[in-house]
């Protein structure tokens, strides 16, 4: 096993408040395997991360790198981890090609070697004509896909990904996670952060679902999935307001998301379903629609919101 | 890894990602070693041969003051505030070659800067400098002392500490410090103030190197100057290895 986190615990104390960041935290990423972390904003998802870089010092519990405790000799994280941190990197002059090439260096790599893998790199990305423009001159989503080549550019045996997609152009960010599945091929170990949990679900291995400094669950995807009904998933979008459409029994009311509407229904009622829908359409009372498995954003969505009506 | 990559990667990186700026400060320290003196110059009118060797040996502390307690603490909080030094703190290199790196890039921008001011005070005034062999190593202890303390005070700090820290600094020097003339001419509790801290004892150490026939310089201004460098980079160092 790679990384073992054990029983983490990190309280901050701000201003006489203590603020339980992460609570009871128990996870392994093997080689090769890309473990997902998701979770709302503050749910303690970068403080896992800055406590395995050796960054933040857990309160309690321990984190295990080859067998070696990070809490103990935190420089172990440097050398066999890299980060793409959550916040841009603020590289101002530098172009990506220099800045990608001394971390190569930095780790390392010959000058031939850095040439190769920065230009493959760039490539697979395609952002190649952007890497010789000073940084402040290129784009956000440039400038972050630059932070994930100087964290990829040399093989290391966990690559940790700070929600590597803000600000990146939907197209790119499908090469980035062909590159991301392509380094786990090569037997590195990925932890991503990411709010992009449809496209996650591509290349994670593992997930675990984060609130409230805790997780709510973890496991495989299809694991995960288990844990909230096997209802299908109806998505509507009326055209004109909500209440104009009047529902059969059968369809269950889950939820609003932005103009559409969310329905459970079981999986025997969905020939009955589309036959229903596409009646609706006829009568232009709804625009559009889509019946689908329910996927991780669901079981995220369900469990993330269970936690906080209970708490 | 060797230390020698780490420092060298180090280096390019900070270099390279700041190069306009950091050759901007190189240009203005050199304008600021001919200012001095020059402004000075005008300032006091008909200057007498003793402050204008006052003025020529205080315009190279000067320099590396501005550069250490001015220049640096106001960069390095810019970057501290934008996250960029938590992300070197992930970097694969022990913490005192980040330290090591940045401090020799402040020593090549300064430098030669503080040469110019002597070898262009010595054509143009002809001071009367007479050059001691502890010009070197003092050059040196002082721009440490400076890039210490400039550390110190952006780590140490918070943001908005540091830069108040730093505008006094600029005009305090300048003004009130006994770099361009001598010490009693302060009232004796500003005196006080500056037996303790390091300004007068870097005019002393530049002074007494600069021009050995006219000034002296006691041991206990190189052992202040020793205190604060400690000071200065232990405390940054124990902020950049210090876990939170």
């Amino acid at each position: 096993m790679l990384l073992q986190v054990q029983e983490l615990s990190k309280i901050f104390n701000k201003k006489g408040h203590k603020v339980v960041a992460n609570d009871g935290i128990s996870f392994n990423v093997d080689r090769g395997e890309v473990f997902g972390l998701l979770g709302h904003n503050g749910a303690g998802k970068t403080t896992i991360v800055n406590q395995i870089m050796g960054l933040l010092k857990p309160t309690q519990g321990d984190i295990l790198l080859n067998n070696s405790s990070v809490v103990r000799s935190p420089g172990i994280a440097r050398q066999i981890c890299s980060l793409q941190p959550q916040s841009q990197i603020s590289l101002n002059e530098i172009t990506p090609q220099a800045a990608v090439a001394i971390m190569g260096e930095m780790r390392g790599l010959d000058k031939k070697t850095v040439k190769k893998r920065s230009a493959e790199l760039f490539e697979s990305l395609r952002i190649t004509e952007w890497v010789d423009k000073p940084s402040e001159q290129i784009s956000g989503g440039v400038k972050r896909l630059t932070a994930f080549c100087m964290a990829a550019i040399a093989p290391v045996k966990l690559v940790i990904l700070d929600e590597p997609t803000n600000d990146v152009d939907p197209v790119r960010r499908r090469y980035l996670w062909d590159y991301i599945g392509g380094i786990k091929k090569d037997g590195t170990s990925v932890i991503l952060i990411t709010h992009n949990i449809l496209e996650a679900e591509r290349v994670v291995d593992k997930v675990a679902i984060m609130d409230q400094g805790r997780f709510v669950s973890q496991g495989s995807i299809s694991e995960i999935k288990k844990k909230v009904d096997s209802l299908l998933k109806l998505e509507l979008t009326p055209a004109n307001s909500f209440n104009s459409i009047e529902l059969p029994e059968w369809i269950i009311f889950n939820r609003q998301q932005n103009s559409k509407l969310i329905y459970k229904l079981k999986p025997e009622h969905a020939q009955q379903s589309i036959n229903w829908v596409m009646q609706r359409v006829d009568e232009g009372k709804i625009i559009d629609y889509a019946i689908s498995p329910v996927t991780l954003e669901d079981v995220y969505i369900e469990l993330t919101t269970e936690e906080r009506r209970q708490s | 890894m060797s230390a020698i990559v780490g420092i060298k990667s180090v280096m390019k990186m900070q270099f390279l990602r700041r190069r306009g700026m950091l050759s901007f400060f190189a240009l203005l320290f050199v304008f600021l070693s001919f200012g001095i003196i020059t402004g000075f110059n005008f300032l006091i009118g008909n200057a007498t041969s003793e402050a204008i060797l006052y003025l020529s040996t205080g315009a190279p502390a000067y320099i590396l003051i501005i550069t250490g307690l001015v220049m640096l603490p106001q960069l390095v909080t810019m970057s501290k505030s934008e996250g960029y030094i938590d992300y070197q703190r992930t970097w694969p290199v022990k913490r005192p070659v980040l330290l090591i790196a940045d401090t020799l890039i402040w020593l090549i921008i300064s430098i030669p800067s503080v040469i110019l001011s002597i070898v262009f005070a010595h054509f143009v005034y002809n001071p009367g400098f007479s050059l001691s062999f502890t010009v070197v190593p003092g050059v040196l202890f002082t721009s440490l002392t400076c890039i210490g303390i400039g550390y110190g005070i952006a780590f140490l700090c918070k943001e908005e500490v540091a830069m108040i820290i730093t505008q006094i600094t600029v005009f305090g020097a300048l003004m009130f410090s006994p770099i361009n003339f001598p010490i009693e001419n302060l009232p004796e509790w500003l005196q006080a103030v500056h037996r303790v801290l390091p300004v007068y004892s870097m005019g002393e150490a530049m002074r007494a190197s600069l021009a050995q026939t006219t000034f002296t310089a006691s041991i206990w201004h190189y052992i202040n100057l020793g205190i604060w460098c400690i000071i200065g980079f232990g405390g940054s160092m124990l902020v950049l290895s210090k876990k939170r």
